[in-house]
This record gives structure tokens, C-alpha cells and sequence, in this order.
């Protein structure tokens, strides 16, 4: 059986040479180790950037939130540097990612129909919907902008006698918007990752998905990986009616 | 810095819910008047004001100027700013206005704070610093439109002029006040030091032919518990950058107080959300759903390693 | 000070002119700044640059340095032309209306009468008053102005014949002498009286000539000096103006003559004596004024006493040639103060000598030293420069840094055999074989012994300053001095000590005036400055009574004041003038009472002001002639008709039971009792009335009178030294020194706190100059006179504008004098270790011998 290391062009790194990334049989590999990393990377500082801001953000929270730090003044030192890390280990999966979370026009005719996919008014996603939906790269390319936005006014509210009060000002302001559009956000990322579509999470645990949530969740991409049209192996798959060759899912 | 021992809060900086001992004692608004017409720059108030406050010196370099510094500095809460101020029309002024926090009725250092209890403003109008619970993120700094709070970089907390609260507090004038030789510089209530300014103001213009003195005491942040008496009050640019129309920055204001906790209210509908599609959508599952089937034990590992 | 500071919120105009007081006297200025705020006081502020005074004044007129008599002198010929003078103020309490003898000269060609060219000394004998008596109306018709002061002058007229008769019997023949029966025309219309004479001389002073000399454009001059006279206005008497100075004034070649042009139109318009005017000294150093009471000067003991000459063979001799005889018109009253210099001088050689002086010995007088040279401070460094002088002891002042051309005191020192310098910080003078420029191979050829004594600073003593307004305030010891250092009187004691020690066991050619001197304190070695301050105050040596005060005192006791002095060895004061300070009833510079029911701010029961604890000096003259205050609402003193009695709020300075009918004069301590318009005699070196002349380095020729263009009795000093500039050689920037609040002298150059206010020299440069040089605010400059050159950073200013003297375009620069080569920014690189005064041109006042450090002349050069 063609397995994904074959389509989806990555070269082994340091890192993946440091994880091991187990498929078995009816599943395909989705996210490597060193895509892995990053993610949790990333979602640890995002974390810990979201509740040193937090309590910083709004003084009701600021006792609650505070501290987990150590106290305000720490909480103050250390959530540059958690945003930061955020940032940086955002940029390098941006890099990693660049070329799947292109736009393409089947994601805008994905956005068309996105009353469907919430809805789920379809059993599956459209057979366009490659690696990443367009919902995805849409919270990817906001993370992107959002960090970049992050970067710029954290580093002014950083060095405040640099840029002055009204660019602090307005930085703050920006600061907060892009923080809330990010936590409205992560609600989906994770509702989506975990209840909202089961099989989901072990792609950046395993690294692995089963052919079925492939077919299921991301057609086209199954076809790319497998070869195969996943309308007919859905329908085989329909047809066999039997036990899905993957192992429970157990996590 | 502060003497609650002896001085009523009235304000705390990111406090929720009220504020402790509030109204159990009125108070009278203190009022600091500095009457620049009369000002002869001899810096007595800045020494007056390192001395109390037992500050480090510092090192200084010539700039061009008799002022002892470009800025106050986190050491250095008082400064005289010198500007000579000449006229189109070739009359000349040294124009000297002494340089400190004001004590805004609405301090924009304590609307931008964040830290519960790092600013406070008393009931007799004096805004303080409490150090010990400043987290050093300087947003007090953007906060004030006088660009008072200076920070230190090595204990990463924020220092300005404090009122001499505690010498207030034991009722005793600020230590700048008891130095100044010429009585430019006075301290009483609110009151009292309108009266005087206004008196002062309108001896310039009937007497002294200054058509345009006046009082500064800008009633955007809600007057000030600093005040001055201006040669021309409709130009206080030209006294080393004063604004005419102070502001705190609406990021303070509306946002903060309005928008915050709405935009946080509506990032959670993004929980909410979620929670409901749960409920009413609920998950898609990969398809055909595999039947519920145990098998045991699990079949051999049948991949690869990567 | 004629008043004092706190007489100053009384005012009405101030003109603040020769001194920076906003800058100098930050504490004092509150009260001008009081009169402006309480009484709507204006202030006019005459300087070189826009200074902090500048920037609270109502008008402020920039002048060109040392042009001074020129202003002023315009300001006279403006009151006098305008007719803002005080009429019967000036007939009556000044010498206006005496008449000056025949052969006197006004200084139209730049000299007065009398100048002898080869000695550059005036025969002043033509500077007298005419013999006469009532010349009024013989010359010209009585003007109707005059009327009022004859109604007096007539009642006068009979009484004190008798007593002209006496002063006349004891005049004594040549040296020329002041007539005891002055001429005088009331109508001031005889053409010798000393205001025709005023007009005449001051009449050349033209708006347009002040323009000429002081750069002050005549429209700015009209103004100031209509404002200033504005307090005269139709002749009234109600308003008052004062005038500030300080040693603006008097550091210049001609520093006296400004100083009395001052005096000259205050006694004009009739400022002197009252509430809120005067001609106020605003002493530079918290105890200025106690030095000189104290004899700080060479030419004078404590009180103003003169000090004997060799020409002084005996006591009497002495007295009668320091004791002024009466000199007025017969019909007029002269209280004559110093006619009692004999109580004062015996009374201090009573507490010089103590029992060693009596009565036969001429009370010790010969132990007096008799001066017979001039020992002014710039002569002792010339001297020691030349090698006549060979030792120092340096006390409170920093010898190398406060004189003019500090190259030639370095040079002076190292020529010296020892120096005693006694100071709280290493000072340059000390160090004076380590100042910039002296390598190690210079230094082998120096062999001065410097020994250096830790002194104590101010805070570290008790005893008295006294401040500008003749206050004597007690203050006690802050804290014990530090280390070793010692108590600057038991340095002092303790050498006196050693020395009389030497005496003793070695003798000498004359070891009486040591051996015999009083040193009656508790512990000799450390005397108490309360037993000196009580020494000085002086006490009764025998049972004596006075009938008229009815006071007696017993042997020992303190006296209550100088009326109780005697001349013969039964008192002793150290100070006649201080008499009052300590009496019985204990230490009065001590108190401290804030009561002031006058409102005035006379306080008579804070401390204690010499003399006799009056704060206004000739406070007569307060009162218009019958004995009323001009201004009922500024009541000093007045005449009270049913006591018969001067009586006041102030202490009245004046005979208390003299009548106002006895027309007796309020200048007390003249003896022709009223003010002196016109100085007769040799009282001044160089003129009885004040002539402008160039400062000695000057851009320009004196337009008066170019022939003589300099002060024509001040002499040159003629070591290799001392160089001149001129315009033509380059020199053709006016340059002035000064001092700034931050700073006091040079002390506080190692003081943290007072560094970091102002961290380096500078100089201050004109922007139009600078912009012209190409000289940015920080560059550094150098500033080069005919003696030296000085480095420092530039400060680039709008206060100090260009202007037009005598058609040339002029530019002032200033620089602040407190950097030298030990301090704190000076370790740290930042100054040029360069004291100002390396500039300072070797050349001084010929009345008070001091130094013209403002306006000399300089090339300025970007670095």
C-alpha cells in the first residue's frame, strides 16, 4: 500500500529523525514529527501568552490569572517572551506549511458552501477539500497576520521610550484585537481537533489519520496521498461493511 | 511611597469592586500652584524634591541649556524646563515652568494601569505609585499626557513625583513647596489655589499687560491637582511642550473600560459556539462510521517507522 | 543696603542693574517679587544678557557691560529734564543747593579739575563747597519751587549761630578742609550750586549718547527711564523706588563712581531713607557684610575707622584727621556722627589691648599697625608676583581662582616660600603647583612649602553672619566637622597662641602689640565665638552712667549700644558698630520674634541689625520737613510734637530731640548732614561727580570724550603679566563673568548634588555669533584675551542679543566661573580645567580696589 511519506514531499530532519511516527496499516501519515513539535510548541506558548496577557487584560482577572506567574510583575516579564516563542515557533511552521495553505479557487468555492460544512447538511467534505480546508488556512493566514501584528505593537509596548505614548496607545489596542480574534478562534481549532471531528487529534499526536477520516474530512488530499477516488473507496468501504482495518481509536 | 495610614484612597488602579475605607473621611482637594510669572528657575524645588526622596544622583552632561536634564527621570521626579520663547514681533521671554506630575482628577497613568493597586488616588486628590504592586509594563507611561512615570530599568518599576503624600499625610506642605525662595510655588486646597491663581492671572492682565494670562488647569482630564498661572495661557505649548488640551488616550478609556470586556465577552461566544454546534450540529464522523467493534489484542504493528 | 531685604516688598519700582539677584539671591528675591505680586511693583532689569532676573521683570533692557554711568547718567539728565525729581527733598536733605568754589571743573575733556598727569592723582581742593552762608536768590531770581523750604530755613536762621561759631574755632588749618559755613541757594539758580552743576554735567548724557555708549536703543532707554522716574511724576512723594546692585557694579575700573550715580539719583528723586527704596548692595557671600564690618579691607579697622599712617604720630593726631568737623550751612543743623570717633577708637584699642592700654600710652595706639602702602588683595598678589611678599595664610577664599589673571597668582605662588591655606576641600590654591600646563620639570623649580589646614565649613560653626541688610543673625553648629578637621578660630587661636609663645622665649624687635594683645577667653586655645561676639559688642571697664539715656552701668557689664562708649578707657567694643548686638539682656543676633506690627517687615525683635538695630538707614529723610512721613501708609518714623521726640516703627536714625525746626540734616554720618549729590574732597579718587569712562580693555573709544577714554587715575599694573587688549589687536568681544544658583563659587564643583545641576562650563555666545562662526550649542570654544585662553563647551543663546554701540555691531559673551582643576566633573574629564579668571585682566577701582572681572575684552574661536 502507497503510503503518504511517498506524495507529500518531506524530507526527514533532525527532528523527525528524533520522534518516531508510527502508520499502521489503513492510515496515512499526516503530520510528521517536526510539524508535531512545532504545533505543541506553538500551543504551549500560545497558552501561556494567553493567560500571562490575560491577567493583564482585564484587572477583574488580574488576581486570577497573575498568579500562575509568579505575581503581576513577573507575569509582565514573562509574556513577552511566551509571545515570543509563540511567534517564533509559529513562524517556523509557517514556513513548514507555506506551500499547503495556499489559496487555491477550490477554497473560495469552499467558503461558499461553509453553511453546509457547519451545518454537516454533507456526510463528507467536498471532494475539492485538499490537505488543509479552506476554514483551516483561513485560521492559519489569521495566526500569520496576527502574530505579525503581535510582533510589532508588543515590541512597542516593550520599549515604550522608543515609540512613544501614542503608539503605545494604539498598539495596545491592536494588541488586544488580535488576542481576542485568536482566542474566539482557538475555541474552533480545538472543538474541531477534538470533538467536533473524532480521528482528528491523533494527526498531531501519532501523526497518523485513518484512510477513512482522510476520505472523510480531506478528499482530495486522500486522493493525492492514495491514488485512489475517495467517493469509491468511501463506497468500498460501504460496500465491505466491515471493521475498518485501523485500530480503535484509542487515545 | 504612599502613607494609607493617613491619606483616604479614592481610586485603585485595576481594582474590581470598591475601594476600601471609601468615603469614610472627606477630605479636602489639595492643590499645588505654580505661578510661573514668578518663577526664577533656581531649581531649589528640584533639589528640595531629590533630597526628600533620597534619590541617587546621577551623571549629567551640558546640553546647550540651564536645564539640568532633558527630562525628568525616574530619580529626578521635578525639573525646571527652560524655553527661551522668541517673538516675531522681537520681544523675548525665558519662559520656566516647573515640570512634574500633575495629579490629573482623571489620571490616565491610573486608567492605563493594569496591575490591581499600583496606582491610587487619594481623596485629597493626590495620584501615588505603590511600587511594590507596579509589574513594570509602562502602560502608565502611555497612559499620561504629561509623560510623567519614568521607569527604571533595573528594579523594572515605575517612579514619579509622589505629592509628597507622605508629608502630606502628616500635613506638611511638599517638600518642593518649603523650598522655594520666591513663593512662586503654593499649596493649599483646590480651592484656595484657584482663588490665588485667578487673583494672580487677572493682576497680569490688568497690570502687567499680559492680555492672554490665565490659569492652566485643563478640564480635560478633569483639572489637574497641579496649576499653573501662565504668562499666556492660550499658548501653553511654548512652556516646554505643555499640552493645551491633555488627553488620555481613548485605548484607556472607551476601550478599556467598554470594549474589553465586550471583545472578551465575544471571543467566548466562540466557546459558546462551539458548545452549541456540539449540541444541536454535532461532530462528523469519519465515514462510513466504523461499527463499535473491540478487537483484541490490537493487530502487530504493520507500518513503518519514519 | 541702605534698607534691607525684606524693605524691599514695600516698593514700588525696582531697578535691578548690576546684579542677578533671581540668579545670586534666589532667597532675598522673594521680596521683589512680593512687591510685584502685593503692590503691583514694577521692575526694570539692566544687564548684559537676559539673566533669570530678567525673566520676571516688566522691562529689561540689554546694555552693553560697563556702560553703566552712562545709563544711569541718562536717567539723571532725564529726571532733571522732566522734571521728575523730589524738589523739596533734594534742597533740603542733599547738597544741591551748596555752592561749589570757584576753579572747579566738570569733566567735558574727561578730566575734572585738579589732575595731575604725571602722578595720575587729582588735587581735589577745588572739589570743596564755597565759604558763605545764604547765597539763595542773589544769583538769579527765587523760584516759586523754593518757597516752601525758606519758610524753615528762616525760623533757622537764629538758632545755631553758636554753634557754627564753635565748629568754626576748631577748624583746623590745611590739609583743605571742608568750609564749616557752606554757600547755599535754596532757588538751586546760583550757576555754581551743585544742581546746576548736576544738570550741567549730566546734560551731555543725551538719549541719544546713552544709545551711542550702551547699545540700548533710545526708545527702549525713554521707556525705562520713564518708567523709573514714574514713582515722580508731578511731583508727587508718595511712590518709591529702590535700586538693586551688586558686584556687577562693582567690579569695573569706575565701580564706586556707578554705585554713586545710583545714590546720585535716588537722593534726586528722593528714594533714600524711606520704606521700599535705597541703593541696596546685595552682598555676594553669606557673610560679606561681616567681613567688612570687620575690617576685611586693608584700609580700614572694624567699624570703618580709618587705619593710621605713618603720618600719625600719635592719637590725637589720628583722631584729628580722621574726625570730621561740621561742615554746612549755619542756619542748618548737623548731627555730625563721626564727631564721636574717638569714643569708637578708644573703645577699640580698650579691646585690643585691654589693660594694656591707658590712658598714658595713648591707649596702645602705637601697637596699631600704621599702613603705609596699599595692601588691597590685587596689590598683595602683585607684590608677591614681584617678589616682595613671601608668605600667605589663605583663609576662606581660594586666592588662585578668585582674582583676576589666575596665571599670574599661579606665578605668584610659586614664587612664594610657604602658603597657609586653610579650606574644607582641597582647593586650587593649594594645588596651585598642579594646575594645567606645569609639567613635572616646572614643578622641581617650585619651592613653595604648602601646608594645608582642614577648616570648617559654615554649618559647622556657630557665631553670626551678617547679611546685605546689616542683619547680625545667630546661627548654631549643624554638626561637628569631620576627621580632623578644626574649628577655623581655633586654627587661628592656636597660631596667635604659638606665635606670642615665640615671643615670649625669643623676643623681637617690637613684641608688645603681640605680648600685650587681649586674648581673655575661657580657653585660649579655643576661643567661644560668643565670648568674641560679646567682646566685640564691648562692655563697661568702669561704673558709668549717662544722665540724658539715664542708663548705669556697672564695671563688666555689657553696654546696651554706642551711645555709651567713651573716649576715655572706660568702655571697650570691639566694634563700635556692633555696640547693641550683646548687651545684658543677652545675645540679640539670637532672637528670633516675628512680630511685625508695622507691616512693614521691620521685625525689631528678629536678631539685631547694626546700627542700634535700625533697619532703614537715614530713615529721617522718610519724613518730609515738618516731621511727617511722606507716605502715611510706609510710617517709619515721624515727630511726635507732644513727646518731643522722634518716634517710629523703625528706630529713628537721627538725634531723637531734634526739632524739625532745627532743620538738622538726615545724612548724620556726613558731617555737612545731608545727602552728597556732590562728593567734596578726597572721599573719591576720581571725582566729585561720576563721569562715564571706557572699562579698561573697550571696543570702542569713549564717545564723550575720546581723548581720555579710561578712568584717568586708575593706574596699570606693569609686570610682564599684565597684558591689555585692544579691538585693533582682535580682541573685539565684550566678555563678562558671572555665577549661577547652582553653583556657589568654587565649592560645590565637588558636590554631587549641585554637579549634576550644572555639570560643565560653559559659554554663553550670542546665536546671531554663533550661527556666523558656524557654532553649534555644545562645541567647544575657545575664548582668548590678551592674557589667556579659556576652553569650555558653548552655550548658544537668544539672550544675549547683537547690538549697535557707537555704530559698531557688537556681540557680549559670558561665561560662569565655577570650574577649575579639582572637583568632581573635573576627575571625570568633563571641563576644561581652566579657571575663568585665567581671562580677568590685573586692573582695579581706585576708590575699593576691586577687580574689573565684567567687561574685558576677547577673540572667540570654535575648537
Amino acid at each position: 500500500m502507497a503510503t503518504s511519506a511517498d506524495r507529500f514531499v518531506h524530507r526527514p530532519n533532525a527532528i523527525d529523525r528524533l520522534g518516531r511516527t508510527v502508520i499502521y496499516t489503513g492510515e496515512l501519515l499526516r503530520h510528521p514529527v517536526y510539524t508535531r513539535f512545532l504545533h505543541w510548541m506553538v500551543g504551549i506558548f500560545f497558552f501561556l501568552a494567553l493567560l500571562s496577557g490575560f491577567g493583564i487584560y482585564l484587572p477583574w482577572i488580574f488576581r486570577f490569572f497573575t498568579p500562575l506567574f509568579g505575581g503581576g510583575a513577573t507575569t509582565r516579564f514573562l509574556h513577552p517572551w511566551f509571545g515570543l516563542a509563540f511567534v517564533f515557533f509559529f513562524a517556523l511552521q509557517a514556513i513548514n506549511w507555506l506551500q499547503v495553505m495556499r489559496w487555491t479557487p477550490e477554497d473560495s468555492r469552499w467558503m461558499k458552501h461553509i453553511k453546509q460544512y457547519v451545518t454537516r447538511s454533507d456526510s463528507v467534505e467536498s471532494p475539492e477539500t485538499g490537505f488543509f480546508n479552506a476554514g483551516q488556512k483561513m485560521q492559519f493566514w489569521e495566526i500569520v497576520w496576527g502574530c505579525v501584528a503581535y510582533v510589532i505593537t508588543g515590541v512597542i509596548m516593550w520599549l515604550p521610550e522608543i515609540f512613544g505614548r501614542i503608539l503605545v496607545a494604539i498598539s495596545y489596542v491592536i494588541h488586544d484585537i488580535s488576542a481576542l480574534i485568536m482566542l474566539f478562534g482557538i475555541f474552533f481549532h480545538v472543538y474541531l481537533s477534538t470533538f467536533g471531528e473524532p480521528g482528528t487529534i491523533q494527526a498531531m499526536t501519532r501523526g497518523t489519520v485513518s484512510e477513512g477520516w482522510a476520505w472523510t474530512h480531506h478528499p482530495a488530499w486522500y486522493k493525492a496521498v492514495t491514488g485512489r477516488d475517495p467517493a469509491e473507496a468511501l463506497a468500498e468501504a460501504k460496500r465491505r461493511n466491515t471493521p475498518s482495518p485501523q485500530p480503535p481509536r484509542t487515545l | 511611597m504612599s502613607d494609607r495610614g493617613t491619606l483616604r484612597i479614592q481610586q485603585i488602579s485595576a481594582h474590581p469592586g470598591p475601594v476600601a475605607g471609601e468615603g469614610a473621611q472627606r477630605q479636602d482637594k489639595v492643590c499645588k500652584l505654580i505661578d510661573t510669572t514668578t518663577c526664577i528657575g533656581c531649581k531649589a524645588c528640584e533639589v528640595a524634591c531629590v533630597e526628600w526622596n533620597d534619590m541617587p544622583f546621577q551623571t549629567t552632561y551640558f546640553d546647550n541649556t540651564y536645564q539640568t536634564m532633558p527630562d525628568t527621570d525616574w530619580n529626578y521626579w521635578n525639573l525646571i524646563k527652560f524655553n527661551e520663547d522668541q517673538h516675531d514681533d522681537g520681544s523675548f521671554a525665558w519662559l520656566m515652568r516647573k515640570h512634574q506630575c500633575m495629579h490629573c482628577e482623571d489620571p490616565g497613568c491610573l486608567r492605563a494601569c493594569p496591575a490591581d493597586g499600583a496606582i491610587v488616588q487619594y481623596s485629597n486628590g493626590i495620584v501615588d505609585f505603590q511600587q511594590e504592586n507596579c509589574i513594570g509594563c509602562q502602560f502608565c507611561v502611555s497612559g499620561c499626557p504629561f509623560n510623567i512615570p519614568k521607569f527604571n530599568p533595573n528594579t523594572k518599576k515605575v517612579y514619579k513625583c509622589t505629592l509628597c503624600s507622605d508629608r502630606v499625610g502628616a500635613g506638611l506642605e511638599p517638600a518642593c513647596i518649603k523650598a522655594c525662595p520666591t513663593g512662586c510655588l503654593h499649596f493649599g486646597t483646590k480651592d484656595d489655589m484657584k482663588f490665588l491663581a485667578e487673583n494672580r492671572a487677572s493682576q497680569l492682565r490688568e497690570v502687567s499687560g499680559f492680555q492672554n494670562a490665565g490659569v492652566y488647569d485643563p478640564d480635560t482630564i478633569g483639572g489637574t491637582h497641579v496649576i499653573y498661572v501662565l504668562h499666556d495661557a492660550t499658548k501653553p505649548e511654548r512652556y516646554g511642550n505643555l499640552p493645551a488640551k491633555p488627553r488620555i488616550p481613548l485605548s484607556f478609556t472607551v476601550w478599556k473600560d467598554i470594549f474589553k470586556p465586550i471583545g472578551l465577552f465575544g471571543a467566548m461566544l466562540g466557546f459558546v459556539g462551539v458548545v452549541m454546534h456540539y449540541v444541536f450540529e454535532g461532530p462528523r464522523r469519519e465515514q462510513p462510521t466504523p461499527p463499535v467493534v473491540r478487537i483484541d489484542p490490537p493487530p502487530p504493528p504493520a507500518g513503518k517507522e519514519n | 543696603m541702605t534698607n534691607g531685604w525684606i524693605d524691599i516688598k514695600n516698593t514700588d519700582m525696582m531697578l535691578i542693574m548690576g546684579g542677578n539677584p533671581a540668579e545670586n539671591h534666589p532667597c532675598g528675591f522673594k521680596w521683589p517679587v512680593e512687591a510685584k505680586r502685593n503692590r503691583n511693583a514694577k521692575m526694570i532689569v539692566v544687564d548684559p544678557r537676559f539673566t533669570r532676573t530678567a525673566a520676571v521683570a516688566d522691562l529689561f533692557c540689554q546694555i552693553r557691560a560697563g556702560a553703566d554711568i552712562a545709563f544711569l547718567g541718562g536717567m539723571i539728565n532725564y529726571a532733571l529734564e522732566n522734571n521728575r525729581i523730589a524738589k523739596d527733598y533734594l534742597v533740603n536733605y542733599t547738597n544741591a543747593a551748596f555752592i561749589i568754589k570757584e576753579g572747579f571743573k566738570l569733566p567735558e575733556d574727561g578730566l575734572f579739575s585738579g589732575f595731575d598727569a604725571a602722578t595720575k592723582i587729582y588735587d581735589k581742593s577745588s572739589w570743596n563747597y564755597q565759604e558763605g552762608g545764604n547765597e539763595t536768590g542773589k544769583a538769579v531770581p527765587v523760584s516759586a519751587a523754593a518757597t516752601p523750604a525758606e519758610g524753615h530755613e528762616a525760623k533757622a536762621a537764629v538758632v545755631p549761630v553758636s554753634t557754627a561759631a564753635k565748629g568754626a574755632a576748631s577748624t583746623p588749618p590745611p590739609p583743605p578742609s571742608l568750609p564749616p559755613n557752606i554757600a547755599y541757594d535754596l532757588s538751586l539758580q546760583h550757576p555754581r550750586c551743585v544742581y546746576q552743576l548736576l544738570k550741567q554735567q549730566y546734560s551731555r548724557y543725551t538719549p541719544e549718547m546713552v544709545e551711542r555708549i550702551t547699545g540700548i536703543p533710545k526708545d527702549q532707554f525713554l521707556k525705562a527711564a520713564d518708567l523709573f522716574t514714574s514713582v515722580r511724576k508731578n511731583g508727587d512723594m508718595k511712590k518709591v523706588a529702590t535700586i538693586i546692585y551688586a558686584v556687577g557694579w562693582t567690579q569695573h575700573s569706575f565701580g564706586t563712581q556707578i554705585i554713586r550715580t545710583a545714590a546720585m539719583l535716588q537722593l534726586l528723586m528722593g528714594n533714600v531713607g524711606r520704606a521700599g527704596g535705597g541703593v541696596n548692595a546685595l552682598r555676594g557671600h553669606s557673610n560679606i557684610q561681616g567681613a567688612t564690618d570687620m575690617a576685611g579691607i586693608f584700609d580700614i579697622l572694624p567699624g570703618y575707622l580709618k587705619v593710621p599712617n605713618p603720618t600719625d604720630k600719635d592719637l590725637k593726631t589720628y583722631l584729628d584727621r580722621i574726625t570730621p568737623k561740621p561742615a554746612k550751612p549755619n542756619e542748618w543743623e548737623s548731627f555730625n556722627y563721626w564727631s564721636n570717633t574717638p569714643k569708637f577708637m578708644v573703645s577699640f584699642l580698650k579691646a585690643m589691648y585691654g589693660n594694656a592700654a591707658t590712658k598714658d600710652n595713648d591707649f596702645a595706639f602705637q601697637y596699631l599697625p600704621k599702613v603705609d602702602r596699599n595692601y588691597s588683595w590685587v596689590n598683595i598678589w602683585n607684590d608677591m608676583y614681584e617678589g616682595t611678599v613671601k608668605g600667605m595664610f589663605a583663609f576662606g577664599m581660594n586666592g588662585v581662582m578668585i582674582g583676576p589673571d589666575s596665571q599670574k597668582n599661579i606665578d605668584a605662588l610659586k614664587k612664594a616660600d610657604f602658603l597657609v591655606v586653610c579650606e574644607i576641600y582641597p582647593d586650587e590654591t593649594s594645588a596651585f603647583w598642579q594646575a594645567p600646563g606645569i609639567t613635572p620639570d616646572d614643578l622641581k623649580q617650585i619651592n613653595t612649602t604648602v601646608y594645608r589646614l582642614p577648616g570648617a565649613g559654615f554649618a559647622e560653626k556657630d557665631g553670626t553672619f551678617v547679611n546685605s541688610a546689616r542683619w547680625l543673625q545667630w546661627k548654631n553648629a549643624a554638626l561637628p566637622p569631620p576627621g580632623d578637621c578644626r574649628l577655623d578660630q581655633d586654627i587661628l587661636a592656636q597660631i596667635f597662641l604659638k606665635i606670642r609663645e615665640l615671643y615670649q622665649k625669643e623676643g623681637g624687635k617690637f613684641p608688645d602689640p603681640i605680648l600685650k594683645a587681649s586674648w581673655a577667653y575661657t580657653l585660649p586655645a579655643h576661643p567661644s565665638l560668643s565670648e568674641v561676639a560679646k567682646e566685640i559688642n564691648g562692655k563697661a571697664l568702669a561704673d558709668i552712667s549717662d544722665e540724658k539715656l539715664g542708663i548705669s552701668l556697672k564695671a563688666g557689664q555689657q553696654l546696651p549700644g554706642f551711645a555709651m562708649l567713651h573716649d576715655d578707657g572706660t568702655t571697650s567694643s570691639g566694634n563700635w558698630l556692633y555696640c547693641g548686638s550683646w548687651t545684658e539682656a543677652g545675645s540679640m543676633q539670637q532672637r528670633r520674634g516675628t512680630e511685625d506690627p508695622s507691616g512693614l517687615g521691620i521685625y525689631p525683635n528678629w536678631g539685631w541689625s547694626w546700627p542700634a538695630n535700625r533697619r532703614v538707614l537715614y530713615n529721617r529723610a522718610s519724613c518730609d520737613l515738618a516731621g511727617k512721613p511722606w507716605d502715611p501708609t510706609r510710617s517709619q518714623v515721624w515727630w511726635n510734637e507732644t513727646a518731643q521726640k522722634w518716634v517710629g516703627n523703625d528706630v529713628p536714625d537721627f538725634k531723637p530731640d531734634s526739632k524739625p525746626e532745627e532743620h538738622m540734616g538726615p545724612f548724620i554720618m556726613n558731617p555737612e548732614g545731608v545727602g552728597r549729590i556732590f562728593v567734596p574732597l578726597g572721599a573719591m579718587a576720581d571725582g566729585p561727580f561720576p563721569e562715564f569712562y571706557e572699562p579698561i580693555e573697550s571696543p570702542i573709544e569713549n564717545p564723550l570724550h575720546p581723548s581720555q577714554s579710561t578712568n584717568p587715575v586708575v593706574k596699570k599694573y606693569k609686570t610682564k603679566m599684565d597684558k591689555y587688549g585692544t579691538p585693533k589687536e582682535g580682541y573685539n568681544i565684550v566678555c563678562t563673568t558671572y555665577r549661577l544658583t547652582e553653583h556657589y563659587h568654587y565649592w560645590t564643583k565637588n558636590n554631587p548634588m549641585n554637579v549634576e545641576l550644572v555639570p560643565e562650563p560653559f559659554v554663553e555666545i550670542p546665536a546671531e555669533l554663533a550661527d556666523q562662526m558656524g557654532i553649534r550649542g555644545g562645541e567647544k570654544v575657545k575664548v582668548t584675551s590678551a592674557r589667556s585662553d579659556y576652553i569650555a563647551k558653548a552655550m548658544v543663546t537668544k539672550r544675549i542679543k547683537p547690538m549697535m554701540v557707537d555704530g559698531k555691531k557688537l556681540y557680549q559673551i559670558g561665561m560662569p566661573i565655577h570650574w577649575g582643576f579639582l572637583g568632581i566633573s573635573e576627575g571625570e574629564g568633563r571641563t576644561a580645567k581652566m579657571p575663568a579668571n585665567l581671562l580677568t585682566p590685573t586692573v582695579v577701582d581706585p576708590n575699593a580696589y576691586t577687580p574689573e572681572f565684567k567687561g574685558f575684552l576677547v577673540k572667540l574661536e570654535k575648537v
